[in-house]
């Protein structure tokens, strides 16, 4: 499989925060997700892909093209989703569509109409009388009407009540349908990722901690489960995130083989994608609430 | 493509506009009836500097409320510097429907007519030199820190408005103005095309190196 996005060595720097030789690649064909805490620095990882936000170092190639140099015949073959869809409240359906048709090449009118029918939005409606779910609607209606290859889309769950996260969710199964194309998709909510996502990305602090196919990394963890008195320092180093209580304890381990070993009554979990988020968070920030 | 930015930044404030516009009849009409010797250059004049200025402030205040759109419009295949030059073209469309109004009126109302060519002329070079400023200003520190700027402006354009006018008369004698009246409003023409440019891509550049948050 082709790489259809590849960051390398990406680093920017604000006053309270950094972007630390950011580097990880999408292939074709896959969902990815990108994980993280809020203030991770997905948003910046992001925009800094778009070239919205100028980079102090690194290198950015979609489609095989450098951005730095082929920004708009990349941005051609672009969808983009923003968290809260990014429109002029004052403007109608209609109003903004026709702004964001004007930039594409091969805006598909007849795709556009197909959205709006199919998710019961009308043209002549202004912007900020939509709800938040169909705001997110709307951004994917503009988003896939122009033969995108690769959607990035900023927390576009964010917010939105499970039904239409779902029918948000039905929608990118479907535009993966067609091949050859890919979504990367930042979000917190990895219940989402649970569901559709192939591969995942998390960045947490500015620096990339894993890129892996989901699969693989949730079976690369388990849940632990086990008696307090089974639980010593030596035990405690198999573990990255432990919590314990009067009866016993809860922990995540990497380290499955050894902890069966160690410990043969235990119980072991599969664990959920937040699991693995959340004890790969470093520092102060973790919460020991599994 | 420009078209619709431009389309674009009328849209965001068509409330606005169609209150300036009401403005923009009125205001010379009523004129008439308060201050018939200056009715027509202070009609003119006033109307066009506010009918600009407010209407880019709103622009500039809408911009601010929804930042996340021209996010989205820079992540979509629309060049920065269309994004720049859309609101240059906006305010000189405003400029030329101030005209244009005006001209209407004056042909409806005698009383107006006493604003001759050069008035039209000198009135696009101050706008120039003020937007000429303003605007890289805006681009470089934003709506919030600029908006002082606009507020003197506003409070100044009287007083501003009545030395011209001295400046005027004391011109309408003045030899240097008899014999080369084409050749300096050609001047000032130029002038003010030659700043909108240089602006237009001071501001370029400054926008293209914003960080779009």
């Amino acid at each position: 499989m082709e790489n259809i996005l590849e960051v390398k060595g990406l680093n920017k720097t604000y006053r309270n925060f950094s972007l630390q030789d950011v580097s990880f690649s999408l292939p074709e064909g896959c969902i990815t997700g990108f994980i993280g805490i809020n203030g991770a620095g997905k948003t910046t990882t992001l925009r800094s892909i778009l070239a919205l936000t100028p980079k102090a170092s690194g290198e950015i190639r979609i489609f095989g093209m450098d951005m730095a140099t082929n920004e708009k015949e990349i941005k051609q073959r672009l969808g983009i989703v923003l968290d809260d869809g990014g429109f002029y409240d004052e403007l109608s359906l209609t109003e903004m569509k026709d702004m964001v048709a004007s930039a594409y090449k091969s805006w598909d009118e007849n795709e556009y109409k197909k959205y709006l029918d199919r998710f019961f939005l009308n043209p002549k409606q202004r912007i900020n009388t939509l709800s938040k779910g169909m705001r997110m609607k709307y951004a994917l209606a503009l988003a896939l009407s122009h033969k995108a290859e690769l959607l990035i889309m900023d927390e576009p769950t964010s917010g939105l009540d499970p039904l239409i996260r779902c029918q948000l969710l039905e929608i990118l199964k479907e535009f993966m349908e067609k091949g050859g194309r890919g979504v990367f998709f930042s979000t917190h909510i990895t219940s989402d990722l649970d569901k559709i996502a192939d591969m995942l990305v998390m960045i947490d602090s500015g620096r990339i901690i894993f890129q892996q196919d989901k699969d693989i990394l949730l079976d690369s963890y388990r849940i632990v489960k086990g008696d307090r008195k089974d639980f010593n320092t030596n035990i405690e180093k198999l573990f990255m995130n432990v919590n314990q209580t009067a009866f016993g304890f809860t922990a995540i381990t990497k380290r499955v083989d050894e902890v069966r070993k160690a410990m043969p009554d235990s119980i072991m979990e599969r664990p959920a994608i937040e699991d693995i988020m959340i004890c790969n968070i470093k520092g102060e920030k973790k919460c020991y609430c599994n | 493509m420009l078209l619709q930015l431009v389309k674009k930044d009328f849209l965001i404030v068509k409330k606005y506009i169609l209150l300036m516009l009401a403005v923009c009849i009125i205001f010379p009409v009523f004129l008439i009836w308060s201050a018939p010797e200056n009715a027509g250059i202070l009609g003119f004049v006033l109307m066009t500097v506010f009918s600009i200025f407010m209407l880019l402030q709103y622009v500039s205040l809408k911009e601010t409320q929804y930042p996340k759109a021209s996010t989205l419009l820079c992540a979509l295949p629309i060049s920065r510097k269309y994004v720049v030059l859309s609101k240059y073209i906006f305010c000189i469309l405003i400029y030329f429907a101030c005209c244009l109004i005006f001209g209407i009126e004056s042909f409806l109302f005698p009383q107006l007519r006493f604003v001759k060519f050069e008035i039209p002329v000198f009135l696009f070079l101050a706008v120039s030199l003020v937007l000429g400023v303003y605007l890289p200003l805006q681009y470089k520190l934003g709506y919030e820190k600029t908006k002082l700027f606009f507020i003197v402006l506003i409070m100044a354009s009287p007083f501003v408005f009545a030395q011209s006018l001295k400046m005027k008369y004391s011109l309408d004698e003045s030899l240097l103005w008899q014999e080369y009246r084409v050749i300096m409003l050609a001047g000032s023409f130029i002038i003010s095309v030659l700043v909108l440019l240089v602006s237009s891509a001071i501001s370029i550049r400054i926008y293209k190196e914003a960080d779009l948050s």
